[in-house]
This record gives C-alpha cells, sequence and structure tokens, in this order.
C-alpha cells in the first residue's frame, strides 16, 4: 500500500506547533506546514459552561516512512501526548509525493502490508456545521475531532458580492477513530449530513499506519 | 487544559509586568501608600480574572456576532443593506461605549455647557458609523486601504488648521475613547468575516485589519466639523476634581460596583438587542448556537465589570499618586523614564490587544507572532507615554507639533511597507487607546502634571490618547518592513 515510502506525519497540538517543528528538525524533517484548527474535548460540565473549544494547531510534515516514525515517537516522548489532552500524531501512508528532493537517509522502502489500526476521517463541509458533524460522530462513537476552517469552491460556487469574487467558507472536519469503528462513524455522518445529495459536502478516509495520543 | 484555564494564564502573563513595575516603584523610588498599594494588588487580580472571562466572552458571542452579521450584510449583495447595516451597527455600537459618555462629560465642563453631552456622543457615534460604512465598502470594492487612510488623514489635516487647539485633541482623544473594549473585537470580527470570503487569499489577508482604522477616524472628523459647525473657540471652563479618600480597604469597589456593573450592561445591550432582532428575521440559529452566544454575552458582562473595576477601583488611585511622586522628585530623567516603562507594561493588559494579536494569528495562521506585534505595540505605547512626559515637561511643546510630524510618517510608511501591516498599524492604534490607557496611564500623566510647575492637568490631560493612539501605527508598519526582510526566503536554486 505504502509503495512511495513517504508518509505524512500529522500533529495536533495545543500550541506547540514551534517546539513540534523544532524537534522534527532534529530528528531528520526537513519542512512543515503550520495551520490553526479547533479541538473539541468531552466533558458534560465544561460543555454546558461552553469552555470545551480550545485552540489547536495542525502540523504537517510529510517526509520520508521511517523518519516520521522515528519523530513521532520522539514527539510522544516529549509533549507526553499519553496524557489526556496533549495532543496527538498520526502518520498517514502516502502513494505519491512530489518536490521533496531527497529521500531522507538512504531509506528502504517498505513493500510490507501493514493492518491499520486507525483510521483519519475528514469531513468537508459548509461553514458552521462542523458541530453538527461532530455530533453525529459522537454519538457513533468518536472520542473527538479538530475542526480546521478553510474555504473553497465547487464547480457552482465561486460568485461575486459587489466587486469581489468570494469562495464560500468551509469547515474541515479531521476524525482519527479506531478501524473497526471507523466505518460506522463515516456512516452515521454521511446520513445526519445528507452528505450524498449533491452540495452537501464530502467525506474521505485515509490509513493511519501508526498513532499516538489517542486514549 | 479547558478554555478558562488557558486564557488566565495567558492574561496573568501580561498583567504581572504591571505589577512589577509599580512594585520596583513602590520600593526603590517613592512609597505608596500601603492601602492604596493593597488595593492596588487587589484591582490586578480582578483584571486577571475579569479579563480572562471576558475574553471567553468574546470568543463566544462579540466575534461570532461580527461574523454573523458581517456575512448576512455581505450576502444581501446589495448595497444598501450594506449601508443601512453599517450605519446602524456603528451608531449603536458606539453610542453604548462608556469611555465615549466619560469624555463626553468631559467636554461638556471644559467647553462651559457649549457643546451638551448628548450632542457630543451622538455626532462621534454618526461619526463613526458612516466611516464604519466607507470602510465596509472598501473591504467589497478591495478599494487599497492606503488610498482611503491617505485620503482621510488628508481631510483631518486640512481640518485640523481651523479647529483650534482644545478641539485638536478632544477629537483625537474621541477616536481612540470610541474604540473600547467591546466595539474592537465586534468590528475587527465584521471586517474579518466579509474578507475572508474572498477568493484571494493574500487580499482577504490585508483586508481582514484596517476597518477599526477607518472607523476611529470618524470619530476625529466629527468631532472637528461640530467645533466648526458650533463655532466653539478655546477651552474655558475647569474640571471638577473628585477627591474622595476612602479610609476602608475594600469601600472603593463596593461603592463602584454598582455604577459599573450599569455600565457593562449598558455598554452590551445595544449587541443584544439587535442580535436579538436579527436572530427573529434573519440568522434564525439552532438552540445551541444560540444559547452559546446568549451565555458569551453573560460572560462578556461578568468580565467587563470585574475589569472595569479593578481598573477604576485599584489602578485610577494608584497612577494618580504615582505620577504626582515621580513628577514631584523633580528628576526629568526618572520621570521618564517610569513612563516608558508603564506605557510598554500597561497596554499588554489591555484586552482588545489580546483580541488583535489573536486575530492576527488566525489570519495569517501564525506566521505573524503574537510576540513581535506585542512588542512592537508595548514599544509604541511606552514612547507615546515618552512623548506625552515631555509635552508636561516643557510646557513650550503643543500636541500638534507631535501630531503632525506623527501621523506624516505614519502615512508615508504605507507607501514603503507590506500592505498587511497597514492594517494592523491602523487598526492597533484604536486597540492601544482602551479602557486601561483611558483611566491608569491617563491617571498617571494627571498626577504628573499636577505635580510639575507650568503644566496645566487640562491641557495635557487631553492628547494623552491621542499620543498612544498614534506610535503604534508606526512601530508597527516598522515591525512590517522589519518582518518582510526577515522572511525573504533563502534562494533554495543558487
Amino acid at each position: 500500500m505504502n509503495t512511495s515510502g513517504y508518509s505524512a506525519l500529522v500533529v495536533i497540538t495545543p500550541c506547540h506547533a514551534s517546539r513540534v517543528i523544532h524537534t522534527a528538525r532534529k530528528h531528520g524533517v526537513r519542512g512543515a506546514t503550520v495551520t490553526l484548527g479547533r479541538g473539541t474535548a468531552h466533558s458534560r460540565l465544561l460543555n454546558f459552561l461552553e469552555l470545551c473549544d480550545t485552540q489547536r494547531e495542525i502540523v504537517i510534515m510529510v517526509t520520508g516512512t521511517l523518519t516520521a516514525t522515528k519523530t513521532m515517537k520522539a514527539l510522544c516522548d516529549e509533549l507526553k501526548l499519553e496524557k489526556k489532552n496533549h495532543g496527538i500524531a498520526t502518520i498517514i501512508p502516502l502513494d505519491n509525493v512530489f518536490g521533496l528532493s531527497y529521500m531522507p537517509s538512504g531509506e528502504p522502502i517498505s513493500q510490507e502490508e501493514e493492518s491499520y489500526m486507525h483510521k483519519a476521517i475528514f469531513t468537508v463541509v459548509e461553514r458552521g456545521q462542523a458541530e453538527a458533524v461532530m455530533d453525529a460522530a459522537t454519538a457513533a462513537g468518536a472520542r473527538g475531532g479538530t475542526i480546521i476552517n478553510a474555504r473553497g469552491s465547487g464547480i457552482h460556487e465561486t460568485s461575486k458580492l459587489f466587486a469581489m469574487e468570494i469562495e464560500p467558507e468551509k469547515e474541515i472536519v479531521m476524525i482519527i477513530a479506531e478501524t473497526a469503528q471507523a466505518d460506522a462513524i463515516t456512516s452515521a455522518i454521511r446520513e445526519s449530513m445528507r452528505i450524498d445529495e449533491p452540495g452537501r459536502g464530502i467525506i474521505f478516509t485515509a490509513p493511519v499506519s501508526h498513532a499516538c495520543g489517542l486514549y | 487544559m479547558s478554555a478558562l484555564t488557558q486564557k488566565l494564564k495567558e492574561v496573568s502573563l501580561t498583567v504581572v509586568p504591571i505589577v512589577i513595575i509599580v512594585l520596583i516603584l513602590h520600593f526603590v523610588v517613592t512609597p505608596l501608600d500601603s492601602m492604596e498599594l493593597y488595593r492596588f494588588l487587589i484591582g490586578a487580580a480582578l483584571i486577571i480574572i475579569g479579563m480572562a472571562i471576558f475574553l471567553l466572552g468574546v470568543d463566544l458571542c462579540i466575534t461570532p456576532l461580527g461574523n454573523l452579521f458581517g456575512h448576512a450584510l455581505t450576502k444581501s449583495n446589495k448595497l444598501w443593506v450594506i449601508v443601512a447595516g453599517g450605519l446602524l451597527l456603528g451608531f449603536l455600537v458606539s453610542v453604548a461605549e462608556p469611555d465615549l459618555h466619560i469624555l463626553a462629560v468631559q467636554v461638556e465642563e471644559v467647553t462651559s455647557g457649549l457643546i451638551p453631552r448628548l450632542t457630543l456622543v451622538i455626532v462621534v457615534s454618526l461619526g463613526i458609523a458612516a466611516l464604519l460604512v466607507v470602510g465596509l465598502v472598501r473591504i467589497l470594492y478591495s478599494i487599497p486601504l492606503y488610498w482611503v487612510l491617505t485620503g482621510l488623514y488628508l481631510i483631518i489635516g486640512i481640518l485640523s488648521l481651523l479647529t483650534s487647539q482644545g478641539f485638536l485633541a478632544i477629537s483625537f482623544d474621541a477616536s481612540g475613547a470610541t474604540t473600547g473594549a467591546l466595539t474592537v473585537p465586534f468590528i475587527l470580527a465584521l471586517s474579518y468575516s466579509i474578507s475572508m470570503m474572498k477568493k484571494d487569499s493574500k487580499g482577504s489577508e490585508k483586508d481582514s485589519f484596517g476597518l477599526v482604522g477607518v472607523a476611529s477616524t470618524g470619530a476625529i472628523l466629527a468631532v472637528m466639523v461640530m467645533s466648526l459647525v458650533s463655532g466653539s473657540g478655546e477651552l474655558t471652563g475647569q474640571l471638577a476634581e473628585e477627591a474622595a479618600a476612602n479610609t476602608r480597604l475594600l469601600a472603593p469597589f463596593a461603592a463602584a460596583l454598582p455604577h459599573i456593573a450599569g455600565e457593562s450592561a449598558l455598554a452590551l445591550s445595544p449587541l443584544l438587542v439587535i442580535f436579538l432582532g436579527f436572530q427573529v428575521f434573519s440568522f434564525r440559529l439552532k438552540k445551541r448556537p444560540f444559547m452559546r452566544i446568549i451565555k458569551g454575552f453573560i460572560y462578556s458582562f461578568l468580565g467587563l465589570t470585574l475589569f472595569m473595576l479593578g481598573v477604576n477601583a485599584g489602578f485610577m488611585d494608584v497612577g494618580v499618586s504615582l505620577g504626582y511622586a515621580v513628577a514631584a522628585t523633580g528628576s526629568p530623567v526618572l520621570l521618564l523614564f517610569v513612563a516608558f516603562a508603564l506605557g510598554t507594561v500597561t497596554i499588554l493588559a489591555e484586552p482588545a490587544v489580546h483580541v488583535l494579536t489573536h486575530q492576527i494569528d488566525e489570519v495569517t495562521s501564525g506566521s505573524v507572532r503574537r510576540g513581535f506585534v506585542l512588542i512592537a505595540l508595548a514599544v509604541g505605547v511606552g514612547l507615546s507615554l515618552v512623548l506625552t512626559a515631555i509635552r508636561i515637561i516643557v510646557p513650550d511643546v503643543q500636541l500638534w507639533h507631535i501630531l503632525l510630524p506623527g501621523y506624516i510618517i505614519a502615512v508615508a510608511l504605507m507607501y514603503f511597507g507590506p500592505k498587511l501591516f497597514i492594517g494592523i498599524a491602523f487598526d492597533s492604534g484604536g486597540v492601544a487607546s482602551g479602557p486601561m490607557t483611558a483611566t491608569f496611564i491617563l491617571a498617571f500623566t494627571q498626577g504628573a502634571a499636577s505635580a510639575t510647575a507650568g503644566a496645566d492637568v487640562l491641557i495635557d490631560g487631553f492628547g494623552t490618547i491621542a499620543l498612544v493612539a498614534l506610535t503604534p501605527l508606526i512601530t508597527l508598519q516598522i515591525l512590517g518592513l522589519i518582518y518582510r526582510r526577515k522572511t525573504t526566503k533563502v534562494d533554495l536554486i543558487k
């Protein structure tokens, strides 16, 4: 499956992106992309007081699979990801990668077929609907998720308001779930958001080869 | 970590420096009355708790509201809706701003009733509303910000030639006073929500800022026009000095509470009313988002009340005493130094500063660091207090001697620096002059002025906020220049 030998190391952390990048550099990762998101966690009291939404930073690093695994282990130790709410780190194997002009330290391309414990479920919906997605996912067994603000357009959507071309705003919901549960969560979201109707959004999932910080 | 603990941590870090500076002054330079010192410490605690809760409220209600209004107005795709909506929002939000009412009372006193309190409040609010519309239309039609600002400041420059000295100070102060703790987050969110829809991401980044800057020129213009129309010349009246020595530790807090709670409620009420109105006719939010905004209003009210209580009952007296004591030592160097130190740390405790820096973080996805913006702001406000202190020590220095070259530099810099920083800089002018400056820093200046021979408490008092609003325009644009040089990519191919 992972024929390219490259993986994306995705780290979701409350405000430690710079530290993540610093550590990753030491382990041979050459570049990283950071974006901001919101995390959701569970506590009824915090929910009632509306104290549960907190800022997250999402660091995406594309690198060799071995480097990614090594870096992830180091990050797990350094950021104490095994503790609740300290963030999560996942590795998503990639098929094709272009634009990286190196292969870190002559890594062999692993051909082995791995069995994946987790899946990453990405749901792209209109701005403001991420919460409904999370509700559906939680009801189907998801433990938490990260909401990323985004914008984009389908072929029908770019339009003009006054003199400015606009692109509708979107939200991306990223949920890491156990493979066994992933299907249930995906179909729950599909059903409640009526994703299968045109213009309601899209869902895609990707296998996660390693993960830590999930509880 | 819940949102509240995170905010508490962040806010504590910004309030502690003031406490440290004041304590150093207390032990090294001039001891304060112990009762005052305890009140100051209680005030600092209230400010930390209050600001954390208030910022939470901003996240839950003020910012989402700004976004909702921005969307609702823009999506109409009709110019008259933007104009009418902008006028309504701008007017109602600024008419309820407590700082504006304080300024209006002072103006009524110094003009011996020639300009009644209500007239000033309404005129300034109309000015803000009109310029808010200008700012919105600018974003929608992608008119470059520096054109608009250059034009506006040209008009202000011409008008200021015709305006008397006293009114010049009042008009610039009014612009600072109207952009307070509530207006700034709301206007920031409004411009953010509209410009975020833009297809061109570079454009949407830089257009997220600047609306506060444009709107606050409305106040300057309004007061100048009013002073020309009413024909009032020099300021004649006197400010009534309020001096009440309280002997019990907590008495000032208890005394100020009802008044401050009322002000906070008043400031929030127009937003609540418009929100409920729009909810019925336009938003139609579901129950959970609706309840979240309502809870946000409760947080904002609680937080704002605690914060203002801390500032007014705990900080104000210390400000006056410090200013008086430091100036009374007769050492200009000490006064300049203390003014700079206080200015730098006080600005960090301004609620709107947190909102702005977080907005910058979000818009640029963290590529413009919060820390750098904070440093530039702090240095700017520190410098503005040095200038204020110079005005106090050297009576010959007039306000326009500083304002004129200052604004010429600020406008000229727009043509050199990165465009993103123009908006940030002109917004932070409004952001810097919030409740903390309007009370603590003003109190310090007035204290210093009353201990200096030849300084006039009234004349030197007016104009302080104007300077605080000016210097960040320059320092942040300079930060922009540095930022551009540092982020130019090292050529990979070579």
